[in-house]
């Protein structure tokens, strides 16, 4: 049963991507092999839609027409986020209880666990307008449809 | 050769202070934008998040915060999944966001083949390999 969701999915971020700094080999090793068991169980389980790290390389976007354009500092910062899972859970707390199993939080990372909606919370907040975006959207087509025609 | 990105959106409480007619013609243009981008196959897929939410840390996941999303600047409040030629076009894209005259900020992420701690991890275990 989903209170918190509509969709079922809960978008995990693991933060501070450098966990692995002053590891021996062997430890980092051992993290890693723990890591990897722990995504397979997950998966075998079918509880992973996607997961994929990110880059450290990156760009912050922000300004009118995008004319702001930094590096982004991501490579040393514990609030970066590293990496993403895309988890199929029956609620928020599932979730949290999959997210406090993830091996690597011993060495210092946090995951953030958020709900994944169908619709904007921006656009929720104003559902008179997004219908009229959407009768408009719809005239525009039925006006494109009688020019081809 | 098409590259993946994430397209993550900070700022998750921009729409306050704008009028309606500009709230009207930001909302209009975010649902064309992605749409569009949907039509010409470059967004794969992208959600928004919930305000609500969980920080986990600590040993075996001891501390578990309530997450401050809601007014934040920083926060997280949505993706989009961009499989596109380049980091040029990705950014292109990320320019023509919509909300960025109000406020939101659009974070560009490449999505990595592997992990860098594995990437690392293993060039360890070579060198112990190497000097074995």
């Amino acid at each position: 049963m989903n209170n918190d969701t509509t969709t079922g999915e809960y978008m995990l971020l693991f933060r501070g991507p450098h966990w692995d700094k002053g590891l021996s080999p062997e430890d980092l090793q051992a993290a890693m092999d723990k890591v990897m068991a722990w995504f397979e169980e997950l998966n075998e389980r079918g509880k992973i839609k996607a997961s994929q790290p990110l880059g450290a390389q990156g760009r912050i976007i922000s300004g009118t027409n995008g004319r702001l354009v930094v590096d982004g500092p991501f490579a040393e910062s514990k609030e970066a986020v590293g990496g993403y899972l895309v988890l199929l859970a029956d609620d928020l707390n599932e979730a949290v209880e999959i997210a406090r199993s993830m091996p690597t939080l011993k060495y210092g990372i946090t995951v953030e666990v958020r709900p994944i909606l169908a619709e904007c919370p921006i656009f929720q907040r104003h559902p008179d307008l997004v219908q009229r975006a959407k009768e408009r959207a719809v005239q525009a087509d039925q006006l494109w449809a009688a020019v081809a025609a | 050769m098409k590259s993946d990105y994430l397209l993550l959106f900070r700022g998750n409480v921009w729409d306050r202070g704008l009028s309606p007619a500009q709230l009207q013609k930001v909302v209009s243009d975010w649902m064309a934008w992605f749409e569009r981008l949907k039509d010409e196959g470059k967004c794969l897929g992208g959600h928004p998040l919930e305000d609500a939410g969980k920080v986990i840390s600590g040993k075996q996941g001891r501390t578990i915060a309530d997450g401050p999303f809601a007014e934040s600047k920083e926060a997280i409040g949505g993706y989009f999944y961009l499989q596109v030629a380049d980091e040029k076009e990705a950014i292109e894209i990320a320019k023509q966001c919509p909300g960025l005259e109000y406020g939101s900020v659009v974070e560009v992420r490449p999505v990595a083949e592997i992990c860098s701690v594995k990437q690392r991890a293993e060039e360890y275990s070579q060198l112990a390999g190497a000097t074995a």
